[in-house]
């Protein structure tokens, strides 16, 4: 055999080991940061884990006595596959397991392992018959410029061009691509040559297929990426709430979609609860989903408030922010104001166990729920439900539903208008611009007709003014009513009706 | 090879010990519901002769504690009279409607759902408003159900060529013929809907008796037949059509009777437009039943576990047996309501019975509860309320635990299998019969599981617990002929101070068909002992 190709094909293969393992590290340490929040913690856990793998990894090579190419060509495909397919994984990971923990140090101490026990053997199978001062030198060289290489390329090129999920796959890829190469130069020194070859060629097959299914992938896992670093993540038992931070900009993500930005919130929250209340002074109010508690702070506003009843799913959500300093200090501890009652319950359940069985009725009720994208949210979306919400209104009370924003989804919003005028709810559209959702609709409600509203009562507001309120219930030429039918309880077209709003505008953000 | 074989058994060792510990225990295996033994008891008269214990004597004595029985005493009740005593010969109440339980949820042991009623049928609306499933009003007078009775989207689902298709029209693939059948169907019966006779009765009506004289030949016909005049030979119509007829009456196209067929796809309206929803709980029809016991308040004159064993009509006398302490009662009643199946009556009467045995024919059921570990899912439209295959005689299953409230969702199903034993006449009914009661639970438990396996492989290493009810006279069967002849107008007739009402006298197996038929006999045991009903309202008025 002669040595040249030999060695020029392997110190290659240190500079590609070098640079993917040290991208694979980054990859971890990025989505870690990404998903599980709190950067610092993350990054330090991820190195240390993978360093320390590495050094596992380094000592366990002593035992590694013969055949050594094969063994580097065998430890060479377990990194292109499970480094290549970690982004995928960690994603998917992220979105069905409880925690993603256990599934992302797993595949840090597989790679670091591997990486570890790589060098070594390739130490040896480059210093074969050279001196140890040579090769020492040669390859340490190479892997640090491959760390140098990756550190520059992963920020640079990597991330912004290909993303998460396709830089993994591409890494895996010229770790497969280098598994095959040395496969096919060194056929001579392999016990198996063929079965060796076919395998490299499979899993250089199988991570190009990824590839080129990698754009799907990647927007089906990305749904869960944001646009600033998670500062909080958990996983309750009905739903994912991840909170980011950007500065000042605190934003509340469910499953993924945008529920509030803390830099435009008040246009939102204003814009749903003051209307509905101009010219009210309300006692007894109802607020249904809004376990972020700010449309409950808009309500606490309102001095004549006695009682304030919340009915939201998910305790973990009403905790959470009952709790938390930080998003404590957005709803002014609204959650814990003594004049409000959390239950947590199905707003459907609750409010017909409230009709059955209770006299009580609102003055105002506040529907602030997520939007229908499946059947169990459609549901508080239909006539049945809006047929119970008047029975809990007061005969001159009044309530406010957010519907999904005319603009990005407009059968969905008209259809919500039209079903709430057959349960008899007088509705009456508006909307108001709410930066990081855009275009965003409303619709007031009430047993008996009343007047559009016109002033404004007297409480503290950053958006609203009188000039601005009437306004909001002009819509454009462009968003006049598309005909749709009523969402009924046993059809739940509503749920149709967005699925196909969401298929004919890609790329929307909205609240989901 | 030996690494292979190495790496495979290491994936089976992840693989299970994903999986948890080993295989899952075997299911629980049952039977639930009624009796056959019972019925044969009676059937034999080996319960008939006896001392008696104790004597009761009473204004209305009610036999069966099915919907019929339940609506009477409920509906003697609001007209204030409590001097009622009502037995029934099984151990729980509810007849066909009857509920069980099982850890994960109710479910049903047989009926399981009500359409909302069409308007013209206040009484009816006032059972569901004293129920509380009727909330209130609207402004226009229309009733607001609760919203926890209403079977939720999605409601229907069929499975055919290895996936799942929304609702319970086979279309996927049809010819341009078959999809001008269908629309001809349709149109067909827009041009029938809402209609009203020359004597200003609707055509089809609730409760059918009340139905216009104008279309009444149709019932002569068999609903098959009536579809063969009409061109109509789409083998896709024909099954939707003829899944309907199994799924209301157990009887096939061919044994179904034209006015009988019209009539499930008109009384209440058209589906598509007249705006009703279908009540349904996850215990069924029992919730109804219960719903009414609770309210006629009957106490310890409500007798579970009592075998009516004798009945005298003339002399207003029954002879009961309770075989649980082997006790006997002689009851003396001025008015007796025979809620329960007619065909009984006839062995247990003092004295010929005007109508001759046999002239009514009853479809055996099977229907099986399953409960399994997670719900089942499928290729395509996602499971619904109701999932129904396109191959088999089952009617597929029904999912108790679909109207779950959010809060209260849980891992797991249960899941209810409906499969009518249809038969052409007498003697196949018969053998259906025998079948029905020769299996033990084991068998029918895995001939249930198949029949889902079929729908959902591997679905069987989920299964927890299986309860297997046996109906051997599930339905009145609305064969041709039937609904306006002879024979039904002989068995509603009273005899003596007997009024025989329950569903299968009125000739639709149908909830709605034995609560009239239980309220309006009823009204007429208080006219009988000389009392008023003054909210009695028109339609439950007898006829």
């Amino acid at each position: 055999m002669s040595a040249a190709p030999g060695t020029r094909l392997l110190l290659a293969s240190v500079l590609v080991v070098a640079t993917c393992g040290l991208v694979y590290e980054l990859i971890a340490a990025t989505m870690a940061s990404y998903l599980l929040g709190d950067s610092v913690t993350q990054w330090s856990l991820v190195i240390g884990v993978y360093l320390s793998a590495m050094g596992l990894g380094s000592w366990l090579s002593k035992f590694v006595a013969r055949d050594l190419h094969a063994r580097f060509i065998a430890v060479q495909l377990v990194i292109a596959v499970v480094g290549g397919l970690s982004a995928v994984a960690l994603f998917y990971g992220y979105a069905y397991l409880a925690s993603v923990r256990p599934l992302l140090f797993s595949i840090l101490v597989i790679v670091g392992t591997m990486v570890g026990l790589e060098i070594p053997l390739l130490m040896r199978i480059v210093g074969d018959g050279q001196e140890l001062k040579d090769t020492v030198a040669r390859v340490l060289a190479f892997d640090y410029v491959g760390a140098l290489l990756a550190s520059l390329l992963f920020p640079l090129a990597l991330l912004p061009h290909l993303g998460l999920v396709r830089t993994s796959l591409v890494c895996g890829l010229f770790n497969a691509a280098v598994a095959l190469a040395c496969a096919w130069v060194f056929r001579a020194q392999l016990a198996r040559p063929r079965a060796v070859l076919v395998q490299a060629a499979l899993v250089c097959a199988a991570l190009a297929g990824g590839l080129l299914l990698g754009g799907r992938l990647e927007r089906l896992a990305e749904r869960e990426l944001f646009d600033a670093p998670v500062i909080f993540s958990e996983k309750t038992a009905y739903q994912r709430l991840s909170i980011t931070r950007s500065g000042d900009d605190i934003r509340l993500y469910i499953d993924g979609n945008l529920q509030f930005a803390s830099s435009d919130e008040h246009r939102y929250h204003e814009a749903l609860v003051h209307p509905a209340l101009a010219g009210v002074a309300p006692r007894r109010a109802l607020v249904l989903g809004g376990g972020d508690g700010l449309a409950v702070r808009e309500l606490l506003k309102y001095p004549s408030l006695e009682r304030v009843d919340l009915v939201d799913l998910d305790p973990g959500m009403t905790r959470l922010f009952g709790r938390d300093p930080l998003l404590v200090r957005i709803n002014r501890g609204s959650l814990s104001d003594p004049r409000v009652r959390v239950h947590n319950a199905d707003a459907m359940r609750w409010l017909e166990e409230h009709v059955r069985t209770s006299s009580e009725v609102y003055d105002v009720a506040v529907v602030d729920l997520p939007d229908p994208n499946n059947f169990s949210l459609g549901k508080l979306y239909t006539g049945s439900f809006y047929r119970l919400l008047r029975r809990a209104l007061a005969p001159a009370g009044v309530g406010v539903i957010q519907a999904t924003s005319p603009y990005l989804a407009p059968r969905s919003f008209w259809c919500v208008v039209k079903t709430l005028a057959a349960a008899e709810l007088h509705p009456r559209p508006y909307h108001a611009h709410v930066p990081s959702f855009g275009d965003w609709g409303f619709v007031l409600v009430s047993p008996a007709p009343r007047p559009e509203p016109t002033r404004l009562a007297d409480v503290p507001l950053r958006f609203l003014d009188d000039a601005l309120l009437p306004t909001l219930f002009v819509f454009p030429r462009d968003q006049r009513p598309p005909d749709v039918d009523v969402n009924r309880l046993n059809d739940q077209l509503l749920v149709h009706y967005y699925e196909e709003d969401l298929r004919t505008l890609p790329g929307r953000g909205g609240r989901g | 090879m030996k690494r292979r074989g190495f790496l495979g058994a290491a994936a089976g060792t992840v693989a299970s010990a994903a999986c948890g510990p080993g295989r899952p225990p075997p299911p629980v295996v049952e039977f639930a519901g009624p009796d056959p033994e019972r019925g044969h008891h009676l059937r034999e008269g080996t319960w008939r002769e006896g001392p008696v214990h104790e004597t009761i004597h009473t204004e209305v004595a009610l036999v069966g504690a099915g919907v019929a029985g339940s609506a009477a005493a409920w509906r003697l009740r609001r007209a204030g009279l409590t001097d009622v005593h009502l037995f029934e010969l099984e151990d729980d109440v509810g007849g066909t409607a009857r509920g069980g339980e099982l850890p994960r949820s109710r479910h049903p042991l047989g009926a399981h759902y009500l359409p909302t009623p069409p308007p013209g049928c206040p009484a009816l609306e006032r059972l569901l408003e004293d129920l509380g499933v009727i909330l209130g009003r609207d402004a226009r007078g229309r009733p607001e159900y609760a919203p926890s009775a209403i079977a939720a989207a999605p409601l229907e689902r069929h499975f055919g060529r290895g996936r799942w298709y929304e609702g319970l029209y086979p279309a996927a693939g049809e010819t341009a013929d078959e999809a001008a059948q269908w629309a001809r169907w349709h149109a067909h019966l827009r041009a029938l809907d809402g209609r009203r006779g020359a004597d200003g009765r609707p055509l089809f009506a609730i409760p059918v008796a009340r139905s216009s004289a104008e279309l009444r030949h149709l019932d002569a016909v068999s609903f098959a037949a009536y579809l063969d005049d009409l061109g109509l030979h789409s083998e896709r119509l024909r099954w939707a059509l003829d899944y309907a007829c199994r799924d209301d009456y157990g009887c096939t196209l061919a044994q179904t009777s034209a006015f009988a067929g019209l009539h499930h796809f008109l009384a209440r309206g058209l589906e598509e437009t007249r705006g009703g929803f279908i009540l349904t709980w996850p215990e069924g029809n029992a919730r109804l039943v219960r719903g009414m016991l609770e309210r006629a308040d009957l106490g310890d004159r409500l007798h579970r576990g009592a075998a009516v064993v004798a009945v005298d009509p003339h002399a207003g006398e029954l002879r009961v047996h309770r075989p649980a302490d082997g006790r006997r009662l002689r009851v003396h009643a001025r008015a007796i309501l025979w809620a329960a199946p007619r065909f009984v009556l006839g062995r247990l009467l003092v004295g010929a019975d005007p109508l001759p045995a046999g002239a009514l024919t009853y479809a055996p059921w099977l229907v099986a509860s399953v409960e399994v570990r997670t719900a089942p899912r499928g290729i395509g439209a996602r499971l619904a309320w109701d999932n129904v295959p396109l191959a088999g005689p089952s009617l597929g299953y029904v999912v108790a635990t679909h109207g779950e409230p959010a809060d209260q969702r849980r891992p797991g199903a249960v899941l209810t299998y409906y499969e009518p034993l249809c038969g052409d006449g007498p003697a196949e009914l018969a053998a259906q019969r025998r079948r029905l009661l020769a299996g033990d639970p084991s068998s029918w438990s895995d001939h249930v599981v198949a029949a889902l396996a079929a729908m959902h492989p591997g679905i069987a290493a989920e299964v927890s617990h299986v309860t297997v009810t046996r109906w051997g006279h599930a339905m009145i069967r609305p064969v041709p002929g039937l609904l306006f002849g002879e024979t039904l107008a002989r068995a509603r007739a009273k005899i003596g101070r007997l009024r025989p009402c329950a569903a299968d006298v009125a000739g639709l197996p149908l909830f709605e068909e034995a609560f009239y038929q239980g309220s309006s006999a009823a009204l007429a045991a208080l006219a009988d002992l000389g009392r008023s009903a003054p909210d009695a309202l028109a339609d439950e008025l007898p006829a």
